[in-house]
């Protein structure tokens, strides 16, 4: 760890703790993004993949990309600073971990999905992976956090499209590659230093859907039919009758 | 256009080709044509009806009828795609076969087919985990348990991410229509039960050790990694101990060392000069070519380059401690302005070498070592093997005489030797003056020690 000079006012904290802030809530969204990503990157080539999903895939890529940048910038310039309190640095370098991941995350998906769309070409339709699933929409909005998109349907395929897209794709992708490269080049975040302060063990959420429930654990167990769940405040019950 | 996955492939490995993922792709993509693949039917589950789901019996048969074989012989590869992930079965998830009844398959999305470029990352593996324990506690299997708590410990610094980008994942599958919510999760716990088996089962991603090249083009000079390994075959073979006879002899063969020690001594022989000609990393890692090289360069006048080069090595990999110091040394031998042993390098290179030496790292004059190194390989290398240096060092090279097996018998093996030492034993033994009792006690504690086995 580099040496800290320790004048540190009032005001330095606050604005460090803003600092913090700050990051924190854009490595949030950054999170939410990469996970929307995930969930659209998992329709490609599959019956319900079509323009609209690969336009949903772009604006998502081109949000998570921005939001990469500015928590680029953000944690560098912070964590370069060498008058960093220690308290703040920690908190930071946990940030930066988890950027690292995330982007890591969203290059493996974008290489998935250029990937993907190699082998399973839109134009032809009978190709796309018959899978049973039948839409993803609402998702999409989720991760650019709209009310709802507008489904604008685009018949035909244009001809060059699909090249184009591969070849906007590859940039971006080289470019995320960047990024990583660029991260690890300019600040030395010291892994095994870094401790969490979450739980081993992510909590049940609270608002679950009983009847999914039941359906995935009829799903689960053919044989063993499921009493009714039971929903209480954060803890789901399913009984099991062997 | 290559994606360089090399950084996220850490420790550069190369899954081996799995030449039959491409082959089983394209056998998938006819299976779901639905004019002519395998019919598929809607599954009923308790509220929802899900679509595209597709029997057993009737994949043996299609493939049976596609490809002419027969049904057992379908059945084989059928079982094949489902083992390799490319079909999911939807009852009995954990078994990895194809029943020749009407037990529901469905095809799986092309998201979570087996790729050869990408591993499956252990991160997924955390995430998917956690994600599963958010639906319902202790859900988890107890390998899985003890995966989870393993992941945790090693990767014990993501573990916030981990659990947040759970939580996140959860809350956007809970945007997707029921049934495809559903869907998905089959999706996800198939593609996991391929790629982390539960222990027992045997797995069919398991393809044995990882290479070293990849298995993929070579991204230079776009030969197929056939090409490659033939030249460095041929180039090498020569000069493999094991695979041609080595001068004077293989010291495991011949017991006899003079070929280590040779190669320690100021002459180096003619086999070692001769690797020198094919590249020049093979010259430079060789310390007695680098000596020679180095005398070259002096002649010319152009020492500092390889100086400078070693230099950047000393950086790369010494110390951390000393790494400020080396940095600032090598500044002020080799690229300040004025500096004593001044190397010529390009001004972007030198901007932003100088830029960023203000915060030194290990890795800061990259851009100019290479620079350097690509400038002695294109230039001096070539004019090294022509000069008189390197002629000299040839000449004076020693060619050891093979070794002549003069007196060579068969070393007796260990058993014999064994045999031959107890029978000695047993004569010495049997020829010392004989004391009844010891041999009497000797015997009774012979007896009492091996028990029912018979003595020798």
């Amino acid at each position: 760890m580099p040496l800290v000079n320790n004048k540190v006012g009032d005001d330095c904290t606050a604005s460090g703790d803003k600092a913090l802030a700050d990051g924190k809530a854009l490595v949030d969204s950054l999170i939410k993004v990469v996970a929307c990503y995930r969930h659209l990157a998992s329709c490609v080539g599959g019956c319900t993949d079509s323009l609209q999903l690969r336009d949903e895939l772009r604006q998502t890529r081109e949000k998570a990309q921005n939001l990469a940048g500015d928590i680029c910038h953000h944690l560098t310039s912070h964590l370069r600073d060498k008058s960093l309190p220690d308290g703040q640095r920690k908190e930071m370098e946990l940030l930066w971990v988890a950027f690292s991941s995330c982007l890591e995350l969203l290059h493996v998906d974008m290489c998935k999905v250029l990937n993907i769309s190699g082998i399973v070409s839109l134009a032809d339709s009978a190709s796309l992976v018959h899978t049973g699933l039948e839409g993803c929409s609402d998702v999409a909005a989720r991760a650019l956090s709209l009310p709802d998109l507008n489904q604008a349907q685009t018949d035909s395929l244009p001809s060059g499209l699909e090249s184009q897209e591969r070849s906007t794709m590859e940039l971006e992708i080289s470019q995320i590659d960047r990024m990583i490269d660029d991260m690890e080049m300019k600040v030395n975040v010291l892994r095994w230093m870094v401790e969490p302060h979450g739980p081993q063990y992510a909590d049940p959420l609270s608002s679950t859907d009983s009847v999914s429930m039941a359906v995935q654990s009829i799903d689960e167990e053919q044989q063993a039919p499921t009493s009714q769940p039971l929903c209480q405040r954060s803890h789901i019950f399913v009984l099991l009758l062997l | 256009m290559t994606i360089r996955n090399a950084l996220r492939d850490h420790g550069q490995r190369y899954r081996p080709r799995m030449a039959c993922l491409k082959k089983a792709e394209k056998v998938l993509l006819e299976m779901q044509d639905p004019c002519t693949g395998v019919k598929s039917q809607p599954q009923r589950l308790v509220i929802t009806i899900i679509p595209h789901a597709i029997t057993g019996e009737d994949i043996i048969a299609w493939l049976a009828d596609r490809f002419q074989i027969d049904a057992q012989e379908a059945r084989s590869f059928g079982s094949m795609l489902v083992a390799l992930g490319y079909i999911y079965p939807l009852q009995d998830h954990k078994r990895l076969v194809i029943k020749p009844d009407a037990s529901l398959y469905r095809f799986q999305t092309p998201y979570f087919w087996p790729t050869q470029q990408w591993p499956v990352e252990d991160t997924d593996y955390a995430i998917y985990l956690a994600k599963r324990n958010i639906r319902k506690k202790g859900i988890l299997e107890l390998h899985e348990q003890e995966q989870y708590n393993h992941l945790h410990k090693w990767m014990n610094h993501k573990w916030d991410f981990v659990v947040m980008q759970a939580k996140e994942q959860y809350r956007a599958a809970k945007e997707r229509k029921k049934p495809d919510r559903v869907v998905f999760d089959c999706q996800e716990r198939a593609y996991w039960v391929v790629h982390r088996p539960p222990p027992g089962t045997v797995s069919a991603m398991d393809y044995g050790l990882d290479r070293r090249t990849d298995p993929n083009t070579d991204e230079v000079t776009g030969e197929s990694p056939h090409d490659l390994l033939v030249k460095y075959s041929a180039t090498y073979s020569g000069h493999d101990p094991f695979l041609s006879k080595c001068l004077p002899s293989n010291p495991w063969l011949t017991d006899d060392t003079t070929y280590w020690a040779l190669n320690i001594v100021e002459i180096p022989t003619k086999m070692r000069v001769e690797r020198w000609t094919f590249s020049f990393k093979e010259l430079l890692s060789d310390p007695r070519g680098r000596d020679d090289f180095r005398l070259f360069l002096k002649k010319e006048f152009s020492g500092e380059n390889l100086a400078f080069w070693e230099g950047c090595e000393d950086l790369k990999w010494g110390t951390a401690v000393a790494m400020r110091e080396k940095a600032e040394q090598i500044y002020k031998t080799f690229l300040a302005r004025g500096a004593p042993r001044w190397i010529n390098i390009d001004g972007k290179t030198m901007e932003i070498t100088v830029k960023g030496l203000k915060h030194p790292h290990r890795y800061v004059l990259d851009a100019a070592q290479t620079h350097i190194y690509m400038l002695m390989k294109k230039d001096s290398y070539g004019r090294y093997l022509k000069s008189p240096v390197f002629k000299e060092t040839l000449k004076k090279a020693i060619c050891p005489e093979e070794h002549k097996f003069k007196n060579r018998r068969p070393s007796l093996s260990p058993i014999i030797i064994r045999q031959q030492e107890q029978e000695q034993r047993a004569k010495m033994a049997a020829n010392a003056p004989v004391d009844i009792t010891q041999v009497m006690s000797k015997l009774s504690k012979q007896g009492k020690e091996m028990g029912p086995r018979h003595s020798k």
